[in-house]
């Protein structure tokens, strides 16, 4: 942490790091929790939060910067995650129809 | 503008035959070819430098990737006329042979066929590196389909060998090629890949070591696609296996690709580097001929034994174009042009016994000139001619690039400075009495002799529904302008050689020097004194 | 003057020199542009003949368009003739540009001339008077002799003769060495396509393929001494080649320059069927017998000792050159002639002894008579087609029955009596019967073998008086055994043309089980081919007439026309020495053992094979019963097993490198290398596959590692940079 803090060039504040370290948990919440779990929902969910851990991470930069270019993306990264979202249900959705089951583990075939 | 029409109408004949039915796919590729043909000729009517060497047209050029100096320059000169000419010319003829061998897919056959041509004649046609490139590869990918999908029984892996081996060859040709634009970036400041700059700084600005690596990188390209003597595992293969249409391209035109790039490109580019590794080639290019010659001897199957054959009459073509002088290199262009119309021929020769019989193996088939003769009598003509028979096409070639290897040496009044000799020449020629042997022991075997068929007496019921026992119309009229080509060449190759000359002496420019320069390094009398040209100049 | 001496010594101030550049420079002729219609009409009738075929026409056509073209060929060949006479100079005609070029510098300057032109000197006219006369003759005799196969491959015969003669009369009207080996090679594929006229039959297919082989090989030779002639000269055309060949300043010499008339010599050794490359001509005799009479023996076996004769300067370029031609082709005719001594298949007589004196016509060359070597070309020429063709009338009406065992007395069968005597003619003549043609052409060779003083040209000399007479002895073993003695003839188990089996009368009657004849009826020639024999035998009458004005001393036109022909290389009839064996000059000792050999040889043939005929038994059998001497028959009935030795030594290791190589190249170059090189990805993919199981967390966790390590690299690499230090 204090690595971060002394060389900072842009100066960046406590806040800053600190939303910074908040999107690093986020993100290691979500990747962990898609490792961990077998049910494709909560696989979605978990993918959402690394992205949104993404998006703070924007803002974070965005603000030590102190450009608005973080928080276009974070728009743009909202906007995909919406559509994403309706597509990736849809998809778990026509899944479960095929195999009566959320689990992941019922589809490998890409194994050889 | 009519070479932008050259290249589009194989294009929109291609999208046309996607869109049309499967009846008419066969119809609109004939007329589309045939379009290109006349496209083609009226082209090379209105070429004004069938004497001189140039490049025509020589303004239109379409910047693509402005920065990086990739323009859209298409222009040839009369030895990209002349292969522009065989492949225009022979893309009717297979697709007029494959009317009836193709009946599944017919839409897609087509379509490839149309955008295999397109291919070939954008890189024979074009004077821009990186559209040559994209062209020599592209071909590729329509004659991969074209054999995975209508190909023998060993389809797949000919296909996938075929691609693969000659698509690595081509990386280090890729290499060789940005290396050099990367050179001439570094020294002028601009990017170009235009053909006559980069040959032009290649060859005078690079270092002796520099043109070797250039030179090896990209003959490895052209070493595989030719082939020369170890790379050749794809082609029999690949030939055996390609339908009779892809056979004849493959063998015809697609191989000459890789020689058209020695001699555009890799010989220019690095005289150096090539006369360094010249007695290298001239070796492969002879083990070839004898290697091949053995190997096509005991050949059962026909279309492998042609196959054989076509590595075995390249590794004229490459001594040819290793004699490094202008004899040598006429033959070679030559040898390229009418290889393709002798070999193309009887793989159509071929194909025409395979959709009677369903079978290549000569130890089934026999004294077929009782029966076909028709057949055979062009069957013998493509043999002739392949075996190198004066009077037909294939003399002029092979004595020209074997009298080239030979005259390869300095101290004497007619020989052309070089780095082969008379041994080269005449270890290669043993290659004309296995020629001979080879072909006309198939000749033996299918033509003369006994009647001999397959299935009691011949057709299966599915090729007698559609084929006359002898050849029809249809196929007479694909063979008999091959036939016509044939002896006309072989009679009257003045044309030819005229429009051939100043390519070569183009492509020659930088040599006689370095030529000189390195038999003084290995400690060789420097010959370049003058020869009196006493009374014998007419 | 012996010519060997000139030959040995090359530099300017020696006789070969003053005389060699005598050759004079030719005219470049545009008014005789109609020379060009000697190859136009055969060229003509080849189209013709090949649009029959095509046609399928079913009438004789084909074969009077062919008379007719070469017809009109030889009259113009006359007309040359006359017009030009038998010393005139050569006459150039250019007619069109084939492979010719360019190429020079300031230093150098290159050019390589081949137009397809005419050079026409007496050598060149010379030939030609007897391949279109010849020619012409033996296709109307071919008119009958294959009526059969009206209809079927009458067209394609035809096709075959008229490339023949296009192709030889481009052979020896040639301006250029590559015009010349268009040639060379078109007769080469005529004769192919001809001894492989009966296609059906293995053996003819086999037999045709086999000549144009071993005819490669001598090509290979022609080739390779054209492009010698051409590095060392820079011109292969014949007219600048003469003017050139002995100029000092065109290159040193030595090593290449020697090795030119080698190389020509192979391919002279080819085409002509010389040792050791002979052995595709007894094969040839598949052909159709006026095949065999035309271009197995007077013609087209012919253009070897035509190229020698035309390259005659050349092959002073090495002081053993032309020794070599001699002993070659001495060898060779003592050779050949045991071989024919001991075949029972006549035809297979004849073609031994064409190749037999075809070896006397290279021991001509060699030896410095180049008007003995052309003139026995000559004689030979009209003797053997003679002897081909009255063959071939037996054949015709015997039902294909060439063995002499099985045929007897024919001169009393009807219809066969001008065969019969023809026959005789033509024998005597083979046999240098004193006085007759075959003997004055002979002569001139042996006699200038013998008075040859250096290179053993003295042996070479017995060696020929020897083989003349083996020569009358199997010629007359065929003509007691066929035309003499009591009448007796067996059908051919086949009729010549062997299409149909229902052919006619003769072909139905040809039971090989029969051994009585009375049902058969032979099959007598007609008008066509007798008359062409009565022609072809005035004309053996008529090519004795050099050798007699010869004989008194006087000057010829066959040796004028040597005299002035690039074979003129102060080699004509040369000075006799008076080397003296028993106390004779080699005039009176050719004369003496000559006679001697051949009347000997005829009178042993006349007791074996005519008056005792079973004592030829009694003698095979006793030298059978031997065994110390019994290989002397079975060797030279075998052929002395040549074909047998080149099939084990040549051709059997060729095919097992050819399998080896196939092999090597299947499973090693395709299989190992590239197919081994192939696999080294699937086998790194099987390596890493327990990675990829299907699971789709696992796929993250291996992403997430990886990205992990990435960070934890980057991190390391910041912490140890110092940056944060």
């Amino acid at each position: 942490m204090t690595h971060l803090l002394a060389v900072s060039q842009y100066g960046a504040s406590h806040a800053v790091t600190i939303t910074l370290a908040m999107s690093a948990l986020l993100f290691t919440i979500g990747l962990v929790g898609f490792l961990v779990r077998r049910n494709m929902i909560l696989m979605f969910l978990c993918t959402e939060i690394m992205f949104q851990a993404a998006a703070l991470a924007f803002i974070a930069f965005g603000r030590m910067r102190m450009d608005t270019g973080g928080q276009i993306f974070v728009i743009f990264i909202l906007t995909i995650a919406a559509a994403e979202a309706a597509l990736a249900l849809g998809l778990v959705i026509l899944l479960f129809r095929r195999k009566e089951t959320l689990s992941s583990e019922a589809w490998s075939e890409l194994h050889e | 503008m009519i070479q932008y029409l050259l290249l589009l109408l194989p294009i929109i004949s291609a999208l046309v035959i996607a869109l049309s039915s499967q009846r008419a796919a066969k119809w609109i590729a004939l007329i589309g070819s045939t379009a290109a043909f006349i496209a083609a000729t009226l082209f090379a009517v209105q070429f004004p430098h069938w004497t001189t060497g140039n490049f025509w047209p020589d303004l239109n050029t379409t910047p693509i990737l402005g920065n990086f100096g990739v323009d859209l320059k298409i222009g040839v000169d009369s030895v990209s006329m002349l292969l522009v000419l065989l492949t225009v010319f022979l893309t009717p003829l297979a697709i007029a042979g494959s009317f009836s061998a193709i009946t599944t897919r017919v839409r897609e056959y087509y379509a490839w066929f149309m955008i295999l041509q397109a291919s070939m004649l954008l890189a024979f046609m074009s004077r821009d590196l990186i559209f040559f490139y994209v062209g020599y590869e592209f071909t590729l990918i329509p004659m991969f389909f074209l054999i995975s999908i209508w190909g023998g029984p060993m389809r797949g892996p000919a296909a996938i060998k075929f691609f693969i081996f000659t698509f690595l060859g081509s990386v280090f040709t890729l290499t060789a090629v940005i290396f050099v634009a990367v050179r001439h970036f570094d020294s002028t400041g601009t990017w170009t890949f235009a053909i006559a700059d980069l040959v032009k700084f290649s060859s005078t600005q690079l270092s002796a070591r520099e043109q070797f690596w250039v030179f090896v990188g990209l003959m490895t390209g052209f070493a595989i696609k030719t082939p020369f003597f170890p790379t050749h595992a794809w082609l029999p293969l690949a030939h055996d296996q390609a339908p009779t249409g892809g056979s004849v391209i493959l063998a015809g035109i697609l191989l000459k690709l890789g020689t058209y790039g020695v001699f555009r490109f890799a010989l220019p580019m690095a005289p150096i580097g090539a006369i360094e590794c010249t007695t290298f080639f001239a070796i492969l290019g002879i083990i070839a001929i004898l290697y091949m010659g053995l190997v096509c001897w005991v050949q059962t199957d026909i279309k492998k034994l042609i196959a054989y054959s076509s590595v075995s009459h390249m590794g004229f073509v490459v001594l040819g174009l290793f004699a490094l002088n202008p004899i040598g290199l006429q033959g070679a262009v030559m040898y390229m042009v009418n290889h393709g119309l002798s070999t193309g021929a009887l793989f159509l020769c071929i194909g025409m016994i395979y959709e009677r019989y369903h079978t290549k193996d000569m130890e089934q088939l026999g004294g077929l000139v009782s029966k076909m003769p028709v057949w055979s009598f062009f069957m013998i003509i493509f043999t002739l001619s392949s075996v190198g028979l004066p009077g037909l096409n294939g003399f002029v070639g092979e004595f020209l690039c074997l009298m080239g290897a030979f005259v390869a040496e300095h101290d004497q009044p007619a020989g052309y400075p070089g780095v082969l000799g008379p041994w080269y020449a005449v270890v290669a020629a043993i290659g004309l009495i296995l020629g001979a042997m080879y072909l006309l022991i198939m000749l033996r075997k299918i033509v003369w002799g006994t009647l001999r068929e397959p299935h009691g007496d011949g057709h299966t019921e599915h090729a007698a529904s559609e084929l006359p026992t002898d050849l029809n119309f249809r196929e007479i009229a694909i063979l008999a302008p091959i036939a016509v080509a044939c002896l006309v060449i072989g009679l009257y190759p003045k044309p030819l050689l005229n429009a051939v000359e100043p390519c070569v002496k183009e492509v020659l420019v930088n040599y006689p020097a370095a030529i000189d320069a390195f038999n003084a390094k290995r400690g060789l009398v420097n010959p370049s004194a003058p020869v009196k040209q006493a009374e014998t100049a007419k | 003057m012996i010519p060997m001496l000139s030959i040995t010594d090359t530099h300017a101030d020696s006789p070969a020199h003053a005389v060699v550049t005598a050759i004079v420079n030719a005219i470049p002729s545009p008014e005789l542009g109609w020379t060009g219609l000697i190859l136009l009409f055969p060229a003509i009738s080849v189209v013709l003949t090949g649009l029959c075929c095509a046609l399928r026409v079913k009438s004789k056509l084909p074969g009077w368009i062919t008379v007719l073209a070469l017809a009109g060929s030889f009259a113009l060949v006359l007309k040359l003739y006359f017009l030009r006479g038998d010393a005139g100079a050569p006459v150039v005609v250019h007619l069109w540009d084939w492979m010719n070029f360019s190429w020079g510098n300031q230093d150098k300057w290159h050019s390589l001339q081949a137009d397809v032109s005419v050079y026409v000197d007496s050598l060149t006219l010379f030939w030609l008077l007897f391949v279109t006369g010849l020619g012409t003759l033996i296709a109307i005799y071919a008119t009958e002799y294959m009526e059969a196969d009206v209809g079927k491959g009458y067209a394609r015969f035809f096709n075959g003769v008229s490339i023949f003669i296009l192709a030889m009369c481009t052979l020896v009207m040639a301006d250029n060495l590559i015009l010349m080996y268009l040639g060379w090679e078109g007769v080469g594929l005529a004769s192919y396509l001809l001894i492989g006229y009966y296609y059906k039959k293995p053996a003819a297919a086999a037999a045709g393929q086999k000549a144009f082989i071993v005819n490669r090989i001598g090509d290979l030779g022609l080739a390779v001494g054209i492009w010698l002639i051409w590095v060392n000269y820079g011109t292969i055309e014949f007219n600048t080649l003469f003017q050139v060949w002995n100029d000092a300043d065109r290159g040193v010499g030595g090593f290449d320059k020697a090795l030119i008339p080698y190389c020509l010599m192979l391919g002279a050794f080819g085409k002509s069927a010389q040792l050791p490359l002979y052995v595709w001509l007894p094969d040839a005799m598949e052909g159709p017998t006026p095949v065999s009479a035309l271009i197995h023996a007077a013609t087209m076996v012919t253009a070897g000792v035509y190229l020698i004769a035309r390259t005659y300067p050349l092959f002073t370029l090495h002081p053993d050159a032309l020794a070599t031609v001699a002993w070659v082709g001495g060898l060779t005719a003592i050779f050949s002639a045991t071989i024919g001594m001991a075949q029972y298949d006549f035809k297979r007589v004849f073609a031994y002894s064409t190749i037999s004196q075809l070896g006397y016509m290279f021991m001509g060359l060699g030896v410095g008579t180049t008007f003995g070597a052309a003139y026995h070309t000559l004689t030979h020429a009209f003797f053997k087609a003679l002897l081909f063709l009255t063959a071939g009338a037996i054949m015709h009406g015997f039902a294909g029955q060439l063995d002499l065992r099985k045929l007897s007395g024919l001169r009393k069968v009807p219809g066969f009596k001008i065969v019969s005597w023809t026959m005789l003619i033509g024998c005597l003549w083979l046999s240098a019967f004193p006085y007759s043609a075959g003997m004055l052409s002979k002569d001139v060779i042996l006699v200038q073998a013998l008075s040859g003083k250096d290179h053993g040209f003295v042996w070479l000399g017995w060696i020929g008086l020897i083989t003349a007479a083996m020569t009358a002895y199997y010629a007359f073993r065929v003509w007691f055994r066929v035309c003499a003695g009591p009448v007796f003839y067996m059908p051919g188990e086949e009729s010549h043309d062997d299409h149909d089996a229902h052919h006619d009368d003769h072909g139905a009657h040809a039971d090989p089980t029969s051994t009585t004849s009375h049902e058969f009826h032979p099959h007598a020639p007609r008008w066509a081919m007798n008359g062409v024999l009565l022609i072809i035998m005035l004309g053996a009458f008529a090519t004795g007439i050099p050798g007699y004005m010869e004989m008194r001393g006087e000057s010829n036109w066959a040796q004028v026309m040597m005299a002035h022909s690039s074979a003129f290389a102060g080699s004509v009839q040369a000075h006799v020495t008076d080397a003296v064996n028993f106390g004779m000059n080699p005039h009176q000792l050719v004369e003496v053992f000559g006679t001697a050999a051949s009347l000997g040889g005829i009178a042993i043939a006349m007791y074996f094979h005519l008056l005792q005929r079973k004592s030829a038994d009694k003698l095979r059998a006793w030298l059978l019963a031997h065994n110390s001497i019994r290989w002397i028959p079975v060797a030279m009935e075998n052929k002395w097993y040549v074909d047998e030795f080149y099939h084990a030594c040549v051709r059997g290791p060729a095919w097992i490198a050819g399998h080896i190589l196939h092999f090597t190249d299947k499973h090693v170059v395709d299989g190992l290398m590239v197919n081994g090189i192939g696999r080294i990805p699937a086998a790194l993919g099987r390596l890493f596959q327990p990675l990829y199981n299907g699971v789709l967390q696992g796929y993250a966790t291996t992403m997430a590692g990886g990205a992990a390590l990435v960070v934890a690299w980057v991190v390391y690499r910041w912490l140890t940079s110092g940056v944060g230090a």
